[in-house]
């Protein structure tokens, strides 16, 4: 019963993408976009599976992974960290948080001219953006989780002995896991979308490098291909996000 | 009477804004590098941009297009939001669209937009509308799933239609999420409108900005990036004013540092 069901909302969900799929091969078909404009989508598709199996296009996937990895990672270690000091020294809160509040609006695509200045060219300054973008999710949804975790746990956790350096590790840690895995998927999905951007902005390699360079040459099929890509490197991510979650976070109720 | 509590939470994030500046300037000391100005050569170039005429147009055009994006946006992803919470056929309608269509660039399809609508005022605009309206539509949906069902039945038995409902339970019972899903996608509308004007290089501030750079302008590069991250600090600041008004009745105790002495 409950696998029909399931069965049936995949089903739906699915209707809005084939609507979108016809809708596109629909314009085409009747002449309202020129195919050079507008490519039909089986074009789009059979380019895509032609491009993913050249070395050439999945050494450009592999410089976006990269760069997208290295940034994503710095800004988990670093979100949990902080996040949790703040959540448990005051006098760390004091600092951060006015720092948190002026830095995290700050739109960061901006600050990426001054990071090319900085650190150059290659994956150096497009890491760092990345990981500036999607600390702040981490950061806040650690800081939120690590804050309000039940005070009671941690007076029996006391209670029971557990010295307090473990109370951060053994209580605080697990008990705001669901809130830092929330900041990951978005830190995840930012650092999808900044990635492809900084390439785009300047690069020799990776994805952006593809759309640009398709744009410039007004290739609208290739345009296609690196946007494609992009977001099924964010699904997979995401699901592998998600089953990393269910692993993590067994046990718990809403998990 | 203003507790000293409440200055010192007042004037911290400005002490946090001099204390980053403050940084940069001893960085940019002690670097002593050509393409890397101190914080106060980047300052004394901010009136100098906000002086000329022509920038100024170009700034205000971007903030303009923003709005219009911005709350467009808004509109229409609220009630998707709320109904995709509230009913499960909706819901996994429309959820496998919005997670393949989340994690693209919106910035980036404006090469392909631009291809059918220009460089002009409106694909920049659709951009703008993509990228903030995926948030909202997200936040929206959690906090309309996380109403109370028992509040929706006593609305029911008080004879309230299933619209009066959504507008008159579900809406303000969400409005705490609501408005959170807004202020990420204010941030974002700031980022969308500045790489779309770096792609669709016409006018407006990130054309400015990318301009200044391939120019080799460094003043100009930094006093912008200033300009910038202000106008992303101001309508963050004026937004939480906003929200704290309209959600009073829910403060959550963010504000409560947890210690564990």
């Amino acid at each position: 019963m409950m696998s029909r069901v399931l069965s049936m909302d995949v089903l739906l969900g699915l209707v809005p993408i084939a609507l979108m799929i016809a809708l596109w091969q629909g314009l085409v078909s009747f002449g309202f976009a020129p195919v050079a404009l507008l490519p039909p989508p089986g074009f789009v598709f059979t380019r895509l599976l032609q491009q993913l199996a050249t070395s050439g296009f999945q050494q450009e996937i592999a410089a976006t992974l990269i760069r997208l990895f290295g940034g994503f990672l710095i800004a988990v270690v670093l979100g949990v960290s902080v996040g949790i000091a703040a959540a448990a020294s005051p006098a760390i809160n004091a600092i951060v948080r006015p720092i948190v509040r002026v830095l995290a609006p700050l739109p960061k695509v901006a600050l990426y001219p001054a990071l090319l200045l900085l650190l150059g060219f290659n994956h150096e300054s497009k890491i760092t953006l990345v990981a500036a973008d999607a600390l702040f999710p981490i950061l806040l949804s650690t800081y939120y989780g690590a804050s309000t975790v039940e005070q009671k746990l941690i007076w029996s956790a006391m209670a029971a002995g557990t010295p307090r350096r473990e109370i951060l590790f053994k209580v605080v840690l697990p008990a705001a896991m669901p809130s830092i895995l929330t900041g990951c998927r978005i830190g995840l999905v930012i650092s999808c979308i900044v990635v492809f951007l900084a390439e785009m902005i300047t690069s020799t390699d990776g994805l952006g490098h593809v759309l640009v360079i398709a744009a410039r040459t007004f290739q609208a099929v290739d345009m296609f291909v690196p946007l494609i890509t992009i977001s099924l490197l964010g699904l997979i991510l995401n699901a592998l996000l998600q089953a990393a979650r269910s692993y993590l976070l067994r046990g718990f109720p809403e998990a | 009477m203003i507790s000293p509590t409440a200055i010192g939470r007042r004037i911290a994030p400005l002490l946090a804004c001099i204390g980053l500046l403050a940084a940069w300037q001893v960085a940019a000391l002690a670097l002593k590098n050509d393409s890397f100005p101190t914080a106060l050569e980047a300052m004394r170039a901010v009136p100098a941009i906000l002086g000329d005429k022509e920038a100024l147009i170009n700034i205000l055009a971007s903030l303009r297009r923003m709005a219009i994006g911005f709350a467009a946006a808004v509109a229409v992803s609220i009630p998707l939001g709320l109904l995709m919470g509230r009913s499960r056929a909706v819901a996994a309608f429309f959820n496998p669209l919005l997670m393949v269509i989340y994690p693209v660039p919106k910035a980036a399809l404006m090469p392909i937009i631009m291809l059918w609508l220009g460089v002009g005022d409106i694909a920049k605009t659709l951009v703008i509308f993509l990228g903030v309206s995926l948030p909202v539509i997200y936040h929206s949906f959690e906090g309309a799933k996380a109403v109370e069902e028992k509040m929706l039945w006593s609305g029911a038995a008080m004879g309230l239609s299933a619209a009066q409902r959504l507008i008159r339970i579900v809406l303000p019972a969400a409005l705490p999420e609501i408005l959170t899903g807004c202020r990420t996608g204010l941030v974002l509308a700031l980022i969308t409108m500045i790489t779309s004007e770096m792609i669709a290089r016409q006018s407006g501030a990130g054309n400015i900005l990318f301009n200044a750079l391939d120019m080799g302008q460094y003043d100009t590069v930094f006093a912008m990036i200033i300009i910038v991250g202000a106008m992303g600090i101001g309508l963050d600041a004026a937004f939480e004013r906003v929200r704290a008004r309209l959600v009073r009745w829910s403060e959550p105790q963010f504000d409560m540092p947890l210690s564990f002495s």
